[in-house]
């Protein structure tokens, strides 16, 4: 069986600093992923130097089926050491990790991960080994679809020191949050935002410490196609809605033109709603057959800002997506609920767009930077042009 | 009469929300609602002449939010006979 590998970090910085601690690194090698988070020493630019470095080693060199112990010795004699504490230091956490969920989870110094399998949490086995004088836990990971793995910066724990909490925030009571506020449909964006925003709650939004959250979840395929643009050529519409229908899973439709086709051709009709959940964003309409049906190139745009927030480790709200408008709606199919993203674009131009911000090439553009954005959230992505 | 505004990308910019917002309006305050459905769509094909309104069979082009009001008396009351 072939899963999607999916993985999403949430990040918080030690407040007042610009630079975050700790960092996340992904590597894609044949079908095995490598995630690395890493925890450097301090705070502000000398750990995130040392954290840079450290991630950036790991991930290439593991990625490449280099041993650990390599790995170690070339961080160990890589790292500046530090002028306070005269040491070179930084934690990691790192999944190497194949399409059938089979791997290894290889961990120094950061917290132990955090197994979520059917809306329960636990540890995981965890094996012990020295290696040039280090502590290293390995797991063997054998994951099944629906699983979900957390690993975080030492960040999560102390959240709250001093503040809401006397002694920080407790494993026992991180992984009740987890059992508590984990749906089997939430990505692993969207994990790791509920626990950092939580984090940040307990900070009373100053972090104390630099605090990042980083999710492996294994999932379905779970494929959406989506219909943008009428062709240039009109006697190309019935092969290019065929082929567009032909594709299993979900369907999405965005442009008044291009819903108007898809109908005809489907011999079904197009209504549209008549609220605004957002005043922006047009009301989205309806064909029996396609999930979703939404105008086109105001509503890409917005669906475009919202990839933007997604990928910005900061926002711990990015993934929430439970506005009713046309773009929230089709964010959330693409983001939350798809691995896979096909995008059929047509070229056709309408004249009466000329000189507006919503011709074309405008919209071949945000169509690319959005695919773009898909891809750099790990999706699998296509895009035909008709 | 089923009175159908169109919500498409330029007749969007062009203001739809508030010429909805202005119809949905005026069929409350006069008591329309048995007379007359709001409905949106996309694309009337009258995408240079937006706003575009459709009631029933008849067009009623360039609407906005500043004239929604007296285009509705002017060119859609007449229509209900």
């Amino acid at each position: 069986m072939s899963y999607f590998i999916e993985r999403g970090y949430t990040s918080l910085n030690h407040v007042g600093e610009e630079l975050c601690g700790d960092r996340v690194e992904y590597a894609v090698n044949g079908d095995v992923l490598t995630a690395v988070l890493c925890d450097g020493m301090g705070s502000g630019v000398k750990a995130n130097i040392l954290a840079t470095l450290s991630s950036k080693i790991l991930c290439t060199m593991l990625s490449a089926g280099i041993p650990i112990k390599d790995c170690i010795e070339t961080l160990i004699a890589s790292l500046p050491v530090c002028k306070v504490r005269n040491v070179a230091y930084a934690t990691f956490s790192v999944f190497l990790i194949n399409n059938e969920g089979k791997g290894d989870l290889i961990e120094f110094d950061n917290p132990a991960a955090i197994l979520i399998r059917n809306g329960e949490v636990s540890d995981l086995d965890r094996e012990k080994s020295v290696i040039l004088g280090k502590n290293v836990y390995t797991t063997k990971l054998n994951l099944q679809a629906g699983d979900a793995v957390i690993v975080t910066s030492d960040g999560v724990e102390h959240a709250g020191i001093g503040m809401m909490m006397n002694f920080g925030w407790e494993r026992p009571q991180i992984k009740e949050y987890l059992k508590r506020v984990v749906k089997p449909t939430m990505s692993a964006r969207a994990i790791s935002a509920a626990l950092a925003g939580e984090c940040n709650e307990l900070y009373m939004y100053e972090p104390g410490d630099d605090t990042t959250v980083l999710g492996i979840k294994v999932r379905e395929h779970a494929v959406t196609s989506v219909f943008v643009g009428p062709p240039i050529h009109k006697e190309d519409d019935a092969q290019y809605v065929a082929d567009f229908m032909a594709i299993p899973g979900k369907k999405a439709v965005c442009g008044g033109t291009s819903s108007q086709i898809v109908a005809r051709q489907l011999g079904k009709e197009v209504s549209a709603a008549v609220d605004f959940p957002d005043k922006d964003i047009p009301p989205i309409g309806y064909i029996d057959g396609i999930d979703l049906t939404t105008e086109g190139v105001v509503t890409i745009r917005r669906v475009l800002e919202l990839s933007e927030n997604y990928l910005n480790p900061a926002d711990t709200d990015a993934a929430t997506l439970n506005k009713r408008d046309g773009a929230t709606l089709l964010a959330k199919m693409l983001f939350e609920d798809s691995t896979d993203v096909h995008f059929f674009v047509g070229q056709s131009q309408n004249h009466a767009h000329d000189g507006l911000p919503i011709e074309t090439r405008m919209k071949l553009k945000l169509v690319d930077k959005l695919a773009d954005n898909l891809k750099k959230m790990g999706k699998i992505v296509t895009v035909r042009y008709n | 009469m089923i009175l159908s505004v169109c919500v498409g990308s330029s007749c969007h910019l062009k203001g739809s929300y508030d010429v909805i917002e202005t119809f949905k309006r005026l069929i409350a305050e006069r008591g329309l609602a048995d007379k007359i459905e709001l409905r949106a769509c996309f694309c009337l094909n009258r995408c240079s002449d937006g706003v575009a309104v459709k009631a029933d069979g008849n067009y009623i082009l360039g609407v906005n939010g500043a004239n929604a009001e007296q285009k509705f008396d002017d060119e859609i009351l007449p229509l209900l006979g």
